[in-house]
């Protein structure tokens, strides 16, 4: 079934040698897979690793700021496409002029081209690219099943303090209105049969249409997973399939000019079949 | 465009990502602000050079970006989410390199700024300051060896080399290390189990 086959199991008191090393993420080879199979069946293991996670992360948190070189904020802001808008005071990256200077205010809600190519870059990431994993044993962000209405409450939010301020994946060529762009964005969680979220899917249903999903499902390995979406005659179509890495990945469509009409749902398969879990919209 | 009736650097966290994550200018300047120390201050720690550290930052911020929209305020803060992901492209872009070995005496200085720095005491958190403590307390082989593998992401095989301890031991002290933090994060009645 796995590159595990054939390898004895790892007791619990085995686990607790290596349960710190899992947690910071330096456990390396054998004793790594079979730290993670021993995880797949072992629920007091993986809440020992979700703690000594939390203290690595803790750790972490104590590591000093540090003031960043001149001009910092302007170079990430221009790695993003964006500039300060003109209403910002002045601030040292602004001082540092160079990399902002000349250039107009904008209006927020327009994207620049430089921003609208990095946004075809993130819808067309390559598949299995992984999103930052926290450590293992931890629940990943993003896979909560709260998070199906993240984007549409962060836009209630930002729209209720910004005075209309779009929110959304928006599509450099998508029409201005906010309002439309945001409802054209559907997310929905990924549930497995006994329940559990696994992953979350987003789609964009105005030309380009695109998706994209992250799923984290701990223990099934390194697999070959096929998405189907769901259109409104419950007919189930596949757009795509992308690989796991122990568990883990997220992958994106290419934009389509012509989008495949109401989305109700979408599910994951194994390459045999098997429905591994479900999202409806 | 109405103007915003709170200003952008009162915001909270979660609102800034948003905004960030939706290209928001205003508040994806309030974002930068607001955390490029946190994210310029991991990177330079883990590798030592303030070049190499701005690449990186700028990275996770570029990260940060993109996957704004997967980040979940149930599974933790933005703060921490943030650092996590600046810490995983500092400790790649370590691995890639053959950077000189560490000097014992750098490492004992970020151990002691970790747990003494006073302007971090007086705002910190309940959880932090206990955290504060019991890195003091560790035994410093302990404490050098969860560094070691936490910050810099050393295997316990280099962490040996490092020490020029063997193996196992160095993984017995990872492994005290680390339990003694995270019994300093539980309620005191939940440390034993």
């Amino acid at each position: 079934m796995s590159e595990l086959d054939g390898m004895d199991d790892m007791s619990c008191d085995e686990f607790a040698e290596v349960a710190a090393e899992l947690a910071l993420g330096v456990l390396t080879g054998r004793e790594r897979a079979r730290a993670l199979a021993h995880l797949d069946g072992c629920e007091s293991c993986r809440e020992q690793v979700r703690e000594l996670s939390m203290a690595g992360d803790e750790l972490l948190a104590l590591l000093p700021p540090a003031e960043p070189p001149a001009g910092f904020e302007s170079r990430v802001l221009d790695r993003l496409g964006l500039t300060a808008p003109g209403q910002q005071p002045s601030d040292a990256a602004i001082q540092q002029g160079s990399d902002v200077s000349g250039q107009q205010s904008l209006d927020v809600r327009v994207l620049t081209d430089e921003r609208a190519n990095r946004r075809a870059d993130r819808q067309n990431r390559p598949p299995n690219r992984p999103v930052d994993r926290p450590p293992a044993g931890r629940p990943r962000s993003g896979l909560s099943r709260v998070s199906r209405r993240l984007l549409a409450a962060a836009a209630v939010a930002v729209a209720l303090i910004g005075g209309g301020v779009g929110w959304g994946l928006r599509d450099a060529t998508a029409p201005s209105s906010s309002s439309s762009q945001a409802a054209a964005l559907s997310t929905a969680a990924f549930v497995t049969s006994d329940h559990r979220t696994v992953g979350q899917v987003f789609v964009y249903n105005h030309s380009p249409w695109w998706t994209y999903m992250s799923v984290n499902m701990e223990g099934v390995g390194n697999v070959t997973v096929i998405c189907q979406l769901e259109d409104a005659d419950g007919h189930f179509k596949n757009v795509g399939q992308f690989q796991l890495d122990d568990g883990y990945g997220s992958w994106g469509s290419s934009p389509y000019t012509a989008g495949p009409g109401a989305i109700m749902g979408a599910r994951l398969l194994s390459s045999n079949g098997t429905v591994l879990a479900t999202a409806t919209f | 465009m109405a103007m915003m009736a709170t200003p952008a650097e009162r915001l909270p966290d979660e609102t800034l990502l948003a905004g960030l994550g939706a290209g928001d200018a205003e508040l994806s300047v309030a974002f930068v602000r607001r955390f490029q120390g946190l994210v310029f201050g991991v990177a330079l720690n883990v590798l030592r050079d303030r070049n190499v550290a701005e690449d990186v930052a700028q990275q996770a911020f570029e990260r940060a970006w993109k996957h704004a929209q997967m980040f979940d305020g149930r599974q933790g803060t933005v703060r921490g989410w943030l650092t996590r992901i600046t810490h995983n492209l500092a400790i790649d872009v370590l691995r890639g390199r053959s950077s000189a070995p560490m000097d014992p005496d750098d490492l004992a200085l970020l151990i002691t700024s970790m747990a003494d720095s006073p302007e971090r005491i007086a705002v910190a958190n309940d959880s932090a300051a206990g955290l504060r403590r019991e890195l003091r307390r560790l035994p410093p082989e302990q404490a050098r060896a969860v560094a070691m593998a936490g910050i810099y992401g050393m295997t316990a095989r280099q962490v040996a080399e490092a020490e020029g301890v063997p193996v196992g031991t160095a993984k017995t002290r990872i492994r005290y290390g680390l339990q003694k933090l995270r019994a300093a994060l539980l309620p005191e009645d939940a440390d034993d189990e």
